[in-house]
């Protein structure tokens, strides 16, 4: 089981979490409740697909969301991990497990609570856009407030104003065959963000467009996050997205979490082979912060030019390059270390290790 | 996701078996120690009496006598009150729809009432199309029939699809009531109308109401199940979409789902009317005011000229009908409408305009006394003159064609394909017969058919009717053969090619609605061997439903796998039959499976036409009064639909369970 | 449109103001005309149902020639000389016995021995009255071509038949064919082939108009075909057709052959005996003058019904006009149906 313990950023410090998910067990087939609990569960998925014709799609999941926070789940396809976003809101009835959102307990919900909170709590990115052909771009955009059952007048004002938030106001009459992918996912985009949710849910979004648009997307997703302060859940199975993107990233395979930190903990401490050959071929520079190479500072040596510790190491270079003392890696004021020459060209070199 | 059921690994295990383990050639072998079995054994073991029910045909004629007498009471019971007051209110319906087309508009407004409205609603060609079909009643000569006809069959395509629809809505949501409704749909569009016309009777009386169930049953199957196809087809990620924006069931149907499914929900449309008008005769004879019906069932004896023109007029308004209701949805489609404020307005302009011009026309044609006008001025006789003499040329056993074509081809084809596999089906023991059918319908599809089909001839024989069903069923077997080979063949080149899907398109229509006692009576004079005419008229009748199943199969086949082959340089020839047919092959069995279930349908038809057995029992039923013989030979030809529905079906696989 | 929005909005309301009044009269018009036009043609037909003392009858005409020709002289007769509105069903063989119960039809003029729906609907229910014969005897057979017997002359009987079955050889049924009838109609061939002792397969071509496609044929063809046929029928004529002799009837002779009957009780000729006419009980008692002369209208003979078959289905007339080239030669006999 993979920590939830935050390693360092938005922790406890933010307050209690938003979302909580507690043991989320997933598994398709008949009598599928049966195998939790008996040692089956532990079988891999062939073996137990064979056994009892069942397949085991998350694994005993549990995690913290906190608010405001970026939470990415990753991992390669078949892991589990659009399955398991899709229990957060019951769109896949879990097996087991618990799911607060908002304080609310969501797996025990009643059809009406349930309908709350997906209209007024969470709202959803999809993967394949999810737009409805027949309507136009600002309908399908306001289509969450019309569920809710908001005035004409007013969900298409609304609607209007956040389509202006995504630069799509003059695509407001076009009906979606008509936009072009990335147009499209705007439009999403727009739709989840219409209805002032607490909870983002992103089922890997980007995945069907191109690289340069996906790049453009994750910039507009980060100049969002920081206007809005919405609290996000974000499915890709892309690592230098979730390393874009993300706070906190869980990586899954084969239905459990492997390892849940921060991006910096992923590179700097993978927690076993697996996730260390998937950063394997990111540059350590451009993740690790200061806080990974520095040492505890000698007497004398608190003269430097000073960084902040979150600093990445690939941001730091220049200026620990042009300075003849080691720098001084500064949390909060304090100096908590020390970084020089050596260490830097180290964590440089330890990356094609 | 069901676990896997026992059929599911023997079908993967056998995809890679060798060519001699493979499933064709099992099935051969079977077949030839069947007929090692017929050369050897005796041949006169047919089913023991012993096994034979022999008094269920006296319990139904019973039953019936007890319904008969029951509806004749002076106060019957609750369920016959509420049968009758709905019977009053549809034979209302239909009367007062009735006297407006034609009394009260009289023809000039009606005409203008069709045509002004197929303008304003579908457009230029929609319009010319009605006032064609109009101006072709008239010119027949049949103008009041056909508007009887009319009148009656807008009702029941209008019930049918308020019936229809929001059961197939229902079966498009929920597996369940799919599963529960699937078998009853297929009784309903097998079991002949013949056999349940008497009870229909003595339920809703004889007339109009009475005409429109026996249509209904008919034609409320495809809106069933096309609706549920098309809720079925609507993308699984916008379903999911809008459920997570908290849309209730309510809003996803009205919001999401149908709206999405248009297209699906105008081909119910299409084919409900299709279905419907191919009824016309049948509900006709049950029916006071019988319609175009009429003149089809007499003129087959007194004036087959009449006939064939009567069943032209069915055919124009199907295919008015049809065309004219696509071209409306075609309009009315919200997502191509750009109306604003001005273009709203003129519109409703129109519309004012139509129904004045109407009222008009009505007017004027009350005053000009229209009515007796026309029927003095029809190219009915100068019709029935040509009609009549292409059947007499038809009738001459004298011509090139009947000499040298058809008498010896059909000769032939009795003598050495019909004859021997009747015989060879009929004369077998019937524990050969039996088990050797249920251990080709294992080879070919698995435990389950297995099963059924063992269960279902069972039954035949137990209903005492195994001499006559096997007869029939070397009939539909060939009927069936013939039906696939063409329906593929002509499937995969209107697939292919632009030009033939349009010529088979009306083609299909016209085969589906004319009445099939109207083109296949010639054929008797032409193939005047009793077999013959009724294989022709189940295979004129069952193929277009293959070719348009296999048309949409091959062309639906994705287009990335299409593309791939042709960046590998294969030619059209070869991406068509390694590619696209193999794609397309799910939509080929079922094209299988319906083209075997149109066959059967017609059995009563081929019956009537020399196929006798059960076709010809299930006529005498009806025709004699003989409930029982008549519900006994339909369950046969039910249990043996059912039979080989399943064996064609094949296996379905198993569910997907999203992971990941 | 160019000005301030506010004139702009007054514009749109005076425009709307001004369409909104036409288009509620086009629309009052409308629904005014059709109104109008239904009353009118209700008063129409009402009025002209008063003239009629007669009032309407309802005359089935089952699927065969010879019940055209009852049907139209009938309606000829009642229309011209009694006012009668007659109205023409084509409902099949035993459903209409449930129209007569309920009225629906009033009478149908030709009926060939419905021996179980008599017994439901005329002796237990009483709702139908079975009104004698319409003047023709029916009588079922075996029949063969005249020109058969020129080369066959024992083909006159049955006995003629034995050892001779494979002259009668079809593609079907090397043997010999026997071409059945209609499903409509009672048949024993089976039955009676196997009784008689004869090597004839019977094959089932389906409804008359198949048979008869079958036999005319053959029969255009000069070739040897015999197969179940009945009088009173125009093409007997036409086609210059014979009757082969069967056994005599005795007293447990049986016709009907999906009655499970012993074998030997089917080795006999089948039956002759009148058509009958079959009214509607509620027709009976309305009192109205169709009634009478429906009950005295009967053909003289067979011949005289196959005259106006052969004009219908051989000449291809209009039913009406052979309807009325019949009557009107025939003045005598109308008179006597209308009790003069």
């Amino acid at each position: 089981m993979a920590s939830s313990e935050p390693a360092n950023g938005r922790g406890p410090a933010n307050g209690s979490p938003l979302i909580r998910a507690e043991g989320i067990w997933k598994i398709f087939g008949r009598n599928a409740e049966r195998v939790i609990g008996t040692p089956d569960a532990n079988l891999s998925r062939a073996e137990l697909r064979a056994k009892t014709g069942c397949v085991a799609a998350v694994r005993d999941v549990s995690f913290d969301v906190f608010p405001g926070e970026v939470f990415v789940v990753m991992g390669l396809s078949g892991s589990g991990k659009s399955t398991l976003v899709r229990t957060l809101i019951r769109l896949i009835e879990p097996t087991a497990g618990r799911v607060e959102i908002d304080g609310r307990d969501v797996t025990a919900a009643d059809r009406d609570e349930l309908l709350q909170l997906r209209r007024h709590t969470s709202s959803m990115v999809f993967q394949h856009f999810g737009l409805l052909a027949h309507r136009t771009v600002l309908d399908n955009v306001a289509f969450g407030l019309e569920v809710q059952g908001v005035s004409k007048s007013e969900r298409h004002a609304r609607a209007a104003s956040v389509l202006s938030l995504v630069g799509l106001e003059d695509a407001a009459n076009q009906f979606p065959s008509e936009l072009s992918g990335g147009m499209q996912q705007r439009v999403g985009l727009a739709r989840a963000f219409a209805v002032d949710p607490k909870v983002m849910l992103y089922d890997e979004p980007f995945s069907a467009l191109d690289p340069l648009i996906r790049r453009d997307m994750q910039d507009e997703v980060i100049r969002l996050q920081h206007e809005t302060g919405k609290t996000m859940v974000f499915i890709t199975h892309d690592l230098p997205e979730a390393l874009r993107l993300g706070d906190r990233i869980a990586i899954m395979r084969d239905g459990r979490i492997v390892q849940l930190g921060t991006p910096e903990d992923l590179v700097g401490s993978p927690a076993d082979d697996y996730v260390s050959n998937f950063v394997r071929d990111i540059p350590r520079s451009h993740v690790l912060t200061l806080r990974w190479i520095m040492r505890p500072p000698a007497a004398g040596e608190e003269d430097g030019p000073r960084l902040d510790v979150t600093t990445t190491v690939r941001s730091a270079v220049p200026v620990i390059a042009a300075s003849e003392r080691p720098c001084c890696a500064v949390d909060g004021g304090r100096v908590v270390g020390v970084v020089d020459k050596d260490a830097v060209l180290a964590a440089i070199a330890g990356e094609d290790a | 996701m069901a676990a896997p059921t026992v059929a599911a690994p023997v079908a993967l295990a056998l995809e890679h078996r060798p060519w001699w383990r493979s499933r064709p050639t099992l099935a051969a072998l079977i077949v030839a120690a069947m007929v090692i079995c017929y050369l050897t054994l005796s041949r006169t073991l047919t089913w023991p009496n012993a096994l034979v029910w022999h008094s269920l045909t006296h319990y139904l004629d019973n039953i019936q006598n007890w319904l008969a007498a029951e509806s004749d009471k002076s106060s019957p019971n609750i369920v016959y009150r509420v049968i009758h007051g709905i019977s009053s209110v549809v034979d209302a319906l239909v009367r007062w729809l009735y006297h407006l087309l034609s009394r009260w508009l009289t023809w000039p407004a009606t005409t203008a009432l069709g045509t002004l409205v197929a303008l304003r609603f579908g457009g230029r060609r929609a319009a010319l199309i009605m006032l064609a079909s109009f101006a072709a009643f008239g010119a027949l000569g049949l103008w009041d029939d056909s508007m009887q006809t009319l009148a009656l069959m807008l009702v029941a395509v209008a019930l049918s699809l308020l019936v229809g629809v929001p059961l197939g809505i229902l079966a498009g949501r929920s597996n369940r009531v799919d599963r529960l409704l699937t078998p009853m749909l297929d009784a309903a569009q097998i079991i002949p109308a013949f056999a349940y016309l008497m009870p229909v009777v003595i339920f809703f009386s004889v007339g109009p109401a009475a005409a429109v169930i026996t249509t209904m049953v008919y034609s409320v199957p495809p809106a069933v199940r096309i609706t549920a196809l098309g809720i079925r087809g609507v993308p699984a990620n916008t379903v999911e979409a809008a459920t997570a924006f908290g849309a209730t069931s309510r809003q996803l149907l009205w919001k999401v789902q149908l709206p999405l499914a248009r297209r699906m929900l105008l081909l119910s449309v299409n084919q409900t009317i299709l279905f419907a008008l191919s009824m016309v005769v049948i509900a006709g004879l049950i029916n006071t005011e019988g319609g175009l019906g009429a003149p089809v069932t007499n003129g087959l004896n007194s004036n087959p000229a009449l006939a064939i023109l009567a069943g032209a007029a069915i055919v124009v308004m199907a295919i008015a009908l049809d065309r004219v209701t696509e071209a409306i949805a075609e309009r009315t489609d919200p997502a191509r409408r750009h109306l604003d404020e001005q273009g709203r307005r003129r519109a409703r302009l129109a519309t004012a305009a139509a129904l004045g011009s109407v009222a008009v026309a009505a007017a004027a044609g009350h005053l000009l006394s229209a009515g007796s006008a026309y029927t003095r001025f029809t190219a009915q006789a100068w019709l029935l003159a040509r009609v009549q003499s292409v059947l007499d040329y038809v009738q001459k056993p004298t011509t090139f064609l009947f000499k040298d074509i058809t008498n010896p081809l059909g000769n032939f084809i009795v003598a050495h394909l019909l004859q021997p596999l009747d015989t060879f089906l009929v004369e077998t023991p019937w524990f050969v017969t039996l088990v050797g059918l249920t251990a080709i319908a294992f080879v070919l599809s698995g435990l389950r058919p297995a099963i059924t089909t063992a269960a279902m001839f069972a039954l035949i024989g137990v209903l005492g009717e195994w001499r006559d069903a096997m007869d029939t069923f070397s009939q539909v077997l060939v009927a069936t053969a013939i039906t696939v080979v063409l329906g593929v063949v002509l499937g995969v080149l209107a697939a292919e090619s632009e030009w033939v899907s349009r010529v088979t398109r009306p083609i299909n229509d016209v085969l589906q609605t004319l009445p099939q006692l109207v083109y296949v009576i010639p054929f008797v004079y032409v193939f005047p061997i009793s077999y013959v005419p009724g294989l022709i008229a189940s295979v004129l009748y069952a193929f277009p439903v293959v070719v348009r199943l296999v048309e949409r199969g091959v062309r639906d086949v994705a287009p990335p796998a299409v593309e791939a082959a042709g960046a590998f340089g294969a030619t059209r020839l070869q991406i068509l039959v390694k590619v696209k047919i193999p794609l397309a092959r799910d939509a080929i069995m079922l094209g299988v499976n319906q083209g075997l279930i149109m066959v059967l349908a017609v059995v009563v038809i081929a019956g009537l036409v020399g196929s006798g057995a059960l076709g010809y029992a299930v006529a005498q039923g009806l025709q004699r009064g003989q409930f029982g013989i008549g519900v006994v030979a339909s369950l046969a030809i039910l249990a043996m639909g059912i039979a080989l529905d399943r064996v064609t079906r094949g296996n379905r696989s198993a569910g997907r369970g999203g992971v990941g | 449109m160019q000005g301030n929005p506010q004139s702009e909005e007054e514009d749109r309301m005076s425009k709307g103001l001004r369409a909104r009044p036409v288009r509620v009269v086009l629309a009052a018009a409308a629904v005014a005309g059709l109104a109008v036009l239904a009353l009118v043609g209700t008063a129409a037909a009402r009025s002209t149902a008063k003239k009629a003392s007669c009032g309407t009858v309802t005359l089935n005409e089952q699927a065969w020639t010879g019940s055209t020709a009852n049907t139209y002289v009938a309606k000829y007769v009642l229309e011209k000389y009694l006012g009668c509105k007659v109205n023409i069903t084509d409902i099949a063989e035993i459903p209409v016995y449930q129209a007569m119960a309920q009225g629906k039809v009033d009478a149908v003029l030709e009926d060939w021995q419905h021996v179980a729906q008599y017994k439901q609907y005329a002796t237990k229910q009483k709702t139908v009255v079975l009104e004698g014969s319409n003047g023709l005897t029916g009588h079922i057979g075996w029949f063969i071509p005249r020109y058969l017997l020129k080369k066959y002359p024992e083909f006159k009987t049955w006995q003629g038949l034995k050892g001779h079955e494979s002259v009668f050889a079809s593609p079907e049924a090397p043997q010999g064919m026997f071409l059945g009838g209609d499903p409509s109609y009672e048949q024993k061939d089976t039955q009676l082939i196997q009784a008689l002792g004869l090597n004839l397969k019977h094959v089932t071509v389906g409804a008359e108009t198949a048979e008869v496609a079958r036999f005319s044929q053959l029969i255009a063809q000069k070739k040897p075909v015999i197969f179940y046929w009945w009088t009173p029928e125009y093409r007997n004529t036409s086609l210059d057709l014979v009757e082969v002799k069967l056994p005599p009837r005795g007293k447990s002779c049986q016709d009907d052959g999906s009655t499970n009957a012993p074998l030997a009780d089917y080795r006999c000729a089948y039956a002759s005996y009148p058509l009958e006419k079959v009214f509607s009980a509620k027709f009976v008692k309305s009192g109205s003058p169709a009634v009478a002369v429906l009950k005295r209208w009967r053909w003289p003979s067979n011949a005289d019904q196959n005259m106006v078959s052969s004009w219908i289905a051989g000449q291809h007339m209009d039913p009406a006009k052979a309807a009325q080239k019949y009557v009107q030669s025939h003045m005598s006999l109308v008179n006597k149906w209308l009790g003069k």
